[in-house]
């Protein structure tokens, strides 16, 4: 037993092949892996493919569309989808289809407006109520509940009726809707990160670089704001839609989805593609966003539901 | 748990209140003059005077804010519509039932057909009837009420003349208006439900019921599914409104006398105490759904019921055990 | 009819994601007797949770799948067996207590509740008679039986634990399969705990596997011992055979990562390397390349279960001759500190020399 025997060669490779590099770790977290998951997920990429449809259409509305959407022929009113008019046209003779692209166009531009407004005004008010906190906080957040109280299409039906019809207007009528909940998000975002782990963690380790802590924090708040917001994009356009069938909102001769249907409802026994078109285009762009925004949530956070 | 609710109700006073400041504010400062619409075409600054008297804007903001409210709560009263000089209170009283049944009706169709369909879509993850129910809750997600509303009626009044597309009286007159603005409610709840099913069966719980010998039927009913509805529950409140507002534009498109229409001739005339009325008492229906739907979630879940009824010394007592 | 309560004979499971095929249990051979105590030891991801769970047959469908082997518990293979009989099974004649005590119960049901609801699946009681055997069972495991009417989150951790030994002993199964039961508690609470379940065993005669990562639980609770890694049984016998006799490299480097409180190392000595990648395991040994011992033999060829003495089973190449014989002792432990390895027969680290079970 206390012979010498020889070692044999180690049969595998340096171990140190067993340990794992930092940056394999790090590199993980990033654009491209978001978008592999994305991309994965079929019902999301039909919503995007959607989606960047209607945005090419809404600004590429005068090239794509056939006719001016205000130019009536009255020779041809509520004629039938043909070759010359592929969705018919209006009780004016306007071109459906021209309409309901620069419908599109209005939409999304209002819409995007009152995210914007929304956005903004919510975002100082949380932003500033979570690095404040104390008395302020809690006023301003106990004014947000309260803004919240009204459900957001009736205080837009409020705001629009006193402020009037047209596209600033309704913009600043669904915006305020959509403060309170822009502002409950920033809140809970930047008093989740002032405590995070990561952030001490960070600094521990050295990292006192600003640039590495803006790395580390802007990506976090982003993506919250950017799931919330395409999801709510969507309920802005309905509700925009909703506006203009129920006579505020955007009105005649400017075209609109839900105008559209308002007006040609007294056709709809005679003609019914003046109300099915319009319609089937608000469901095409509130599909479009709502699998979008659902697959960038879970692209962004596969920690949630698979 | 009625120290609760006590509390939760003493709420609802200031969150109305600034409802009602909020609302009243926004029509007080909007451009347009009222007294002007009312007298038409033509008047003397006599007329105009009286008129401005009659509805009561010639005193000062406050003044006419504290009049308001103190109105309300006294007796109730919202003032009278500038167009017909009818009290706001009563018309709403006249016309809120008819919202409200519908909205009940479309909830009722919302639960009972969306949490069936998304068990089964759950438990049957995959498969036909998986697809097809999430096919037909993604198609319906985004089909706004009104045009769901007037494509039934394409379809089912005109085209196959199966139910009548206006009226109020006999019962088939409330099967489309409660179908339109339920269904796009059901395609929520089944996609709700069918997500809260799928993250429950996963959890460890439901393995151990399956380890005691508990037949997969019952594991889905009492262990999953009680479990599973609790966040319904608060998706249900949370949609209330959403659901009102959906609702209010679909009787306008059946001719059903409710809030609806009453809102819609407001607008066209720019009669803000009826807007407002209307604003205020839908506002304060769905804090009382936000209520009834906090205590209803408070039933379902006892960690919750917990924290509802503790006080600070309790909660110590219990981290000691 | 043998006298094994339990023979596992060459279970497969596999698991078909959407990376690739697992093979999460690979061929696992089991055999447990009447009153045994079986320590299932291995690291996370081993297979030996799915092994248990494999037995009550309640791999979740897809994406996992039970794709050979026989499970005879008395005598009667229960992948035969229809979803009804294995209901009847489940919880009264074997029962499983799972890891996490914080999850393992419903939070909208009342503790008694919940054990009562086993007691009449099994029995043909009333609904008031099971829940009085349900106090009796809680009081049985230290709850006193006030508590009953609680929900399970007014308990704490090794509360919960006990009401899941309760709920998995009311029935009195004939096995017990218990996950790591004591591993999300608190040491002091693990004693208590793993005390009450040694008390409870003798008092109803149940066997018992208990899954564990822990050398010392299994030294202090069980007879028999079966190690696991990457999906297969390496090493298998009784305590002394596995403490004393250690065979396996694997489980020699178990032992040694465990700090010793003999004074002597200054240093941790891990096993090197990780756990295989289930859905692509080495070629030939499986624990090959983290092996020290490994020669050209190890790289290609897959090692079957050897018996190196009576009930003592190795799944090593090397095993007969004893991987010690391979190197003079103190080659070894210059070697073996070199590569942060074993000085030879560990086991008597853990007990103490001469200590036996």
């Amino acid at each position: 037993m206390n012979k010498r025997v020889p070692l044999p060669p180690h049969p595998h490779p340096h171990p140190q092949e067993f340990d794992l590099k930092i940056e394999d770790i790090r590199k993980r977290s990033q654009i491209s892996d978001i978008w592999k998951r994305l991309r994965r997920n079929k019902l999301a990429m039909l919503g995007m493919v959607i989606v960047i449809v209607l945005l090419l259409s809404a600004i590429f509305a005068p090239l794509i569309a056939p006719y001016d959407y205000a130019v009536q022929d009255l020779a041809n009113a509520k004629a039938w989808p043909s070759l010359a008019h592929p969705l018919g046209t209006d009780d004016y003779g306007r071109d459906l289809l021209s309409r309901i692209i620069y419908g599109g166009r209005v939409s999304l531009l209002v819409a995007i407006l009152a995210i914007v407004f929304g956005l903004i005004v919510g975002g100082s008010i949380g932003v500033s109520a979570g690095y404040f906190s104390g008395i302020y906080d809690g006023t301003i957040m106990r004014l947000m509940d309260v803004v919240m109280a009204v459900p957001g299409f009736l205080l837009a039906v409020c705001i629009s009726s006193a402020l009037g019809t047209g596209v600033t207007n309704t913009a600043i009528a669904i915006g305020i809707g959509c403060v309170p909940g822009y502002a409950r998000l920033l809140r809970a975002q930047v008093l989740s990160i002032r405590d995070q782990e990561y952030i001490e963690a960070a600094r521990a380790t050295g990292a006192s670089n600003v640039r590495i802590m803006l790395l580390q924090i802007v990506p976090n708040i982003l993506s919250p704001v950017i799931v919330d917001s395409t999801l709510r994009i969507g309920g802005c356009i309905l509700m925009i839609s909703s506006l203009s069938f129920i006579g505020l909102g955007v009105q005649p001769p400017i075209p609109e989805w839900g105008s559209i249907l308002s007006a040609g409802r007294q056709f709809i026994r005679s003609f019914w593609p003046i109300v099915v078109f319009p319609g089937l285009a608000i469901m095409l762009t509130l599909f479009g966003f709502n699998l979008f925004g659902d697959g960038l949530r879970d692209a962004l956070d596969p920690k949630l539901k698979r | 748990m009625g120290r609760f609710t006590l509390n939760r109700l003493l709420w609802v006073i200031p969150v109305m209140l600034g409802v009602i400041l909020i609302v009243f504010t926004i029509d007080r400062f909007s451009p347009g003059d009222p007294v002007a619409a009312e007298l038409g075409a033509g008047y003397t600054q006599e007329q105009y005077d009286a008129k401005k008297a009659e509805l009561g804007l010639d005193k000062p903001f406050f003044v006419q804010l504290f009049n308001y409210v103190s109105k309300i709560i006294t007796k109730g009263d919202l003032g009278n519509s500038y167009h017909t000089g009818l009290s706001v209170t009563a018309s709403i009283a006249e016309r809120f039932p008819v919202t409200l049944k519908l909205a009940i009706i479309a909830i009722v169709i919302a639960v009972g057909l969306g949490v069936p369909f998304g068990v089964i879509s759950s438990t049957r993850q995959y498969s036909v009837a998986d697809h097809a129910v999430t096919t037909f809750s993604l198609i319906f997600a985004a089909m706004p009420g009104f045009w769901l509303a007037l494509m039934m009626i394409i379809c089912f009044s005109i085209q196959l003349k199966l139910f009548p597309a206006s009226g109020y009286k006999q019962w088939n007159c409330w099967v489309l208006p409660t179908l339109s603005a339920g269904l796009s409610f059901v395609a929520t709840i089944t996609r709700m439900t069918r997500s809260s099913m799928l993250d429950v069966v996963r959890q460890d719980f439901i393995t151990t019921a399956r380890a005691k010998g508990v037949n997969e039927g019952t594991v889905i009913r009492k262990h999953a599914l009680r479990n599973a509805l609790i966040p319904i529950i608060t998706t249900i409140g949370f949609q209330f409104g959403i659901l009102i507002s959906g609702s209010v534009i679909v009787e306008t498109i059946f001719n059903m006398p409710g809030m609806g229409s009453l809102m819609m001739t407001a607008i066209n005339n720019k009669d803000y105490p009826v807007i407002e009325g209307c604003v205020l008492v839908l506002a304060f229906f769905i804090c009382i759904i936000n209520l009834i739907t906090d205590l209803a979630y408070g039933i379902a879940d006892p960690r919750i019921m917990a924290q509802y009824t503790k006080g600070k010394k309790a909660k110590m007592k219990e981290a000691v055990k | 009819m043998s006298d094994n309560l339990l023979e596992i004979k060459d279970l497969s499971i596999h698991f078909y994601t959407d990376d690739g095929d697992v093979a999460a249990v690979n061929g696992v051979d089991l055999t447990l007797s009447r009153g045994d105590t079986l320590g299932l030891v291995g690291e996370t991801g081993a297979g030996k949770t799915t092994t248990a769970l494999g037995i009550l047959r309640l791999i979740a469908s897809p994406p996992g799948e039970i794709v050979s082997g026989e499970i005879l518990y008395e005598g009667e293979d229960l992948l035969r067996k229809t979803d009804k009989e294995m209901q009847k099974i489940r919880g009264g004649k074997i029962s499983m207590i799972f890891q996490d005590p914080m999850t393992a119960l419903n939070p909208v049901l009342r503790v008694d509740e919940q054990i009562a609801e086993v007691v009449r699946l099994h029995s043909k009681c009333s609904v008031q008679e099971s829940l009085k055997c349900a106090l009796e069972i809680l009081e049985k495991v230290g709850i006193p039986s006030e508590r009953g009417k609680d929900y399970p989150h007014q308990f704490s951790g090794g509360m919960k634990q006990r009401v899941v030994i309760a709920m998995a002993l009311s029935c009195n199964p004939q096995l017990l399969l218990a996950d790591e039961p004591t591993t999300a508690l608190d040491v002091t609470i693990q004693a208590q705990v793993l005390d009450m379940m040694k008390g409870l065993k003798s008092e109803f005669g149940t066997s018992m596997i208990l899954i564990t990562h822990d050398l010392g639980v299994v030294a202090e609770n069980c007879n028999k011992v079966a190690i696991m890694y990457a999906g297969q049984i390496v090493e298998r016998g009784t305590v002394q055979d596995i403490f004393n006799n250690t065979s396996h490299p694997y489980t020699k480097g178990l032992f040694n990562s465990l700090p010793s409180h003999q004074g002597k190392s200054k240093r941790l000595k891990p096993i090197r390397g990780l756990m295989p990648d289930p859905a692509n395991l080495p070629k030939g040994c499986s624990f090959h390349p983290r092996c020290p011992y490994a020669d050209r033999l190890c790289f290609s060829e897959p090692a079957e279960l050897k018996e190196i003495s009576p009930g003592h089973f190795s799944r090593c190449h090397h095993a007969d001759k004893g991987a010690d014989l391979y190197f003079p002792d103190e080659e070894i432990n210059e070697i073996a500190y070199s590569m942060g390895f074993p000085p030879s027969n560990p086991g008597n680290d853990i007990l103490g020399k001469g200590k036996m079970l």
